[in-house]
């Protein structure tokens, strides 16, 4: 059988710590497991949380296939319907900490779309699918899997809805289906946790959500205190002037300028003389010149991520960086660390450059106690330097409460 | 000097910077290959600063009269009308800082233009513009005018947010020929400011006898 015997791996073959925590969640069709997992994204509240449904999976269908499924009489709920190897290669590649791309499946046309998505390396990844718990490649590198087990009355209901209003199709197509094909959960047998109830559960999820926080909090290393300049008058003169809606942009531009100057030769000791300064822009792009009073360095990169305006999701604009990159340390520059998902894609691609972890210091104007947690939680050997710490996000606006608003827009006079 | 070079040298919406020595000098230094990096960091910006302070010449002026401490009118001008500068990423950020030396705190835009692969034509990839910019003057920032693939670009962007188009001054260090002239002629309100204009591109597009790719040696990110 391919019950696992005992606990996942800790340990990958050369002996070096996993860094990605997987979870596998099961269940028969329309469970709950795609909310179960949404409430372990929403419970942990840890950033880079990846949730890969197995429905990007399903395998492309011979022509007689493709016919028999749009008289739904095709069997989606069998494990044959599914490319393991494709969802191998992606969950490898996680696993890994490493970014992959993942395919999408267009349900109103039986097929693959054309389109892929592209996800960036995640600390937790959710796999969920009727069929998670199957493939013992997948299995073996599951941290914990999770079966939610639902009442099979609650599941039709469900499926009947969610098909009809998400996937477009007439509910005598489902039952038909549904009777021929729904089966019995078969991989019950390989979870650790049986959730009764999907989601009403509460007490089984609380349960499972503190011990995948356990069992994060303890691989989490001790970690470095993120270096703070010293909280002078002056700082605060200037946090004052900074954080100032009234402040006009000549001086928010000469005080933000005179900070980063400040806090590079704050970190100056840190540098090393051929160091490489990156800046994450719109707004990191400000900080170069402060880099430039204290060491000259010969290369400049730069990275252009974006936050989507409804997700608030990171999005990779652009990327240049000196070819040297991985050779000597590198200076990451942000103005501002809220969530710390920005920062965590550009460290992430500096890795993926060839940078040690050990050679980045990511410097600051301001940041979150959260962000700063978050950067040091993804990775402990990164130094973090930070001028001003405020600890308050507003719920409406995912910015620092007090803080000075969109460094960029005050910076370049592009605000409202 | 070609025959299109000197066409465009003569073109109403071209203007080249006076032609003296100094300036002549620094680009001798900013195009020969042997330069180290900070070296064309310095005299490019020194180029930038007077190519910045030329495109302000054609703003337009109202006439100011104001009273000297010797208690005398004077009668002067006065700059009518706001600007603001737009960089195309990203060797145009190069040529932000010489613009904040003249005009402190004025608002700059950003615009990341890429070639998309598959179509090999200059896409929008990002773009941050000042709310206002319709009632503004813009000073379009890129150092280097090719084929004006992405200048073109950006200046149809700044068009669709309501930019007047004689309202656009484009600068930049060196300019080829044929990028000139279209840009031109794709635009019939718009200015260019440049330092020097050479004589052609080669199969790369990259502008020759030229001085490389400029934010590869400006951000040394080059092999």
């Amino acid at each position: 059988m391919l019950r696992s015997a005992g606990r996942p791996p800790w340990y990958a073959p050369d002996g070096k710590n996993y860094d990605v925590y997987m979870v596998g969640v099961a269940g028969g069709s329309a469970s709950g497991k795609t909310s179960v997992a949404k409430r372990i994204v929403q419970a942990l509240d840890v950033p880079w949380v990846v949730i890969v449904s197995m429905d990007s999976f399903y395998r492309k269908l011979s022509p007689e296939e493709s016919r028999q499924a749009f008289l739904n009489n095709h069997d989606f709920d069998h494990p044959s319907s599914y490319d393991y190897n494709e969802a191998l290669r992606c969950m490898r590649d996680l696993k890994q900490g490493k970014a992959t791309t993942i395919p999408q499946y267009d349900f109103t046309k039986h097929a693959p779309s054309s389109e892929s998505q592209h996800v960036y390396g995640a600390s937790v990844v959710i796999f969920e699918g009727i069929f998670a718990l199957y493939d013992p490649a997948l299995l073996e590198m599951m941290d914990v899997k999770v079966f939610v087990d639902t009442d099979s009355d609650i599941c039709l209901a469900r499926r009947i809805k969610r098909d009809v209003t998400e996937r477009a199709r007439d509910p005598i197509g489902i039952l038909q289906q549904y009777d021929r094909f729904v089966k019995p959960a078969p991989t019950m047998n390989n979870a650790d946790v049986i959730i009764p109830r999907g989601l009403d559960n509460e007490v089984a999820i609380d349960l499972l959500i503190k011990h995948i926080q356990r069992q994060l909090d303890a691989r989490s290393q001790a970690m470095m205190r993120p270096a703070l300049m010293p909280e002078t008058n002056q700082l605060r003169a200037m946090q004052t002037i900074l954080y100032d809606a009234t402040t006009t942009r000549d001086d928010f531009i000469f005080y933000s300028d005179r900070l980063s100057r400040l806090l590079a030769r704050f970190s100056g000791r840190r540098l090393a003389p051929n160091v490489t300064g990156v800046t994450i822009l719109r707004a990191g792009g400000v900080m170069e010149k402060a880099l430039h009073s204290v060491v000259r360095p010969a290369h400049y990169g730069k990275i252009l991520i974006v936050g989507d305006p409804t997700t608030h999701e990171p999005r990779l604009h652009y990327v240049n960086l000196p070819p040297s990159i991985g050779h000597g340390q590198v200076l990451l520059m942000d103005s501002t660390v809220v969530s710390g998902a920005n920062a965590l894609m550009a460290i992430r691609i500096c890795l993926d450059h060839g940078v040690q972890q050990e050679n980045i210091l990511f410097m600051s104007l301001l940041a979150t106690p959260h962000g700063v947690h978050a950067i040091q939680a993804a990775f402990p050997r990164v130094r973090v330097v930070v001028a001003l710490l405020d600890s308050h996000i507003s719920e409406d606006n995912l910015l620092i409460k007090a803080g000075y608003g969109i460094f960029g827009d005050r910076y370049f006079g592009t605000e409202c | 000097m070609s025959s299109l070079a000197a066409q465009v040298a003569e073109h109403p919406r071209f203007h080249l910077l006076p032609q003296t020595h100094q300036l002549k000098a620094l680009m001798t230094i900013i195009r020969d290959k042997n330069t180290k990096r900070s070296d064309f960091v310095f005299y490019s910006d020194r180029v930038i600063r007077l190519l910045v302070e030329e495109g302000l010449n054609y703003l337009p002026v109202v006439e100011k009269e104001v009273t000297t401490p010797m208690g005398v009118p004077f009668k002067g001008v006065s700059f009518q009308g706001r600007i603001c500068g737009v960089s195309i990423m990203r060797a145009g950020e190069s040529m932000e800082q010489g613009l904040r030396d003249v005009c402190t705190s004025v608002r700059i835009g950003k615009v990341l233009i890429q070639r998309d692969e598959r179509t090999a034509t200059p896409t929008l990839y990002y773009s941050k513009l000042p709310k206002d910019i319709a009632d503004r003057w813009v000073l379009l920032l890129d150092p280097m005018l090719a084929t004006g693939g992405s200048a073109i670009k950006c200046a149809e962007v700044l068009k669709e947010a309501g930019v007047k188009e004689d309202r656009i001054l484009f600068i930049n260090l060196i300019c080829s020929p044929e990028g000139a002239l279209h840009m031109l002629e794709k635009f019939p309100g718009l200015q260019i400011i440049s330092a020097e204009v050479d004589e052609g591109m080669d199969h790369r597009k990259y502008i020759l006898p030229g001085l490389g790719d400029f934010g590869d040696r400006y951000f040394g990110t080059e092999d």
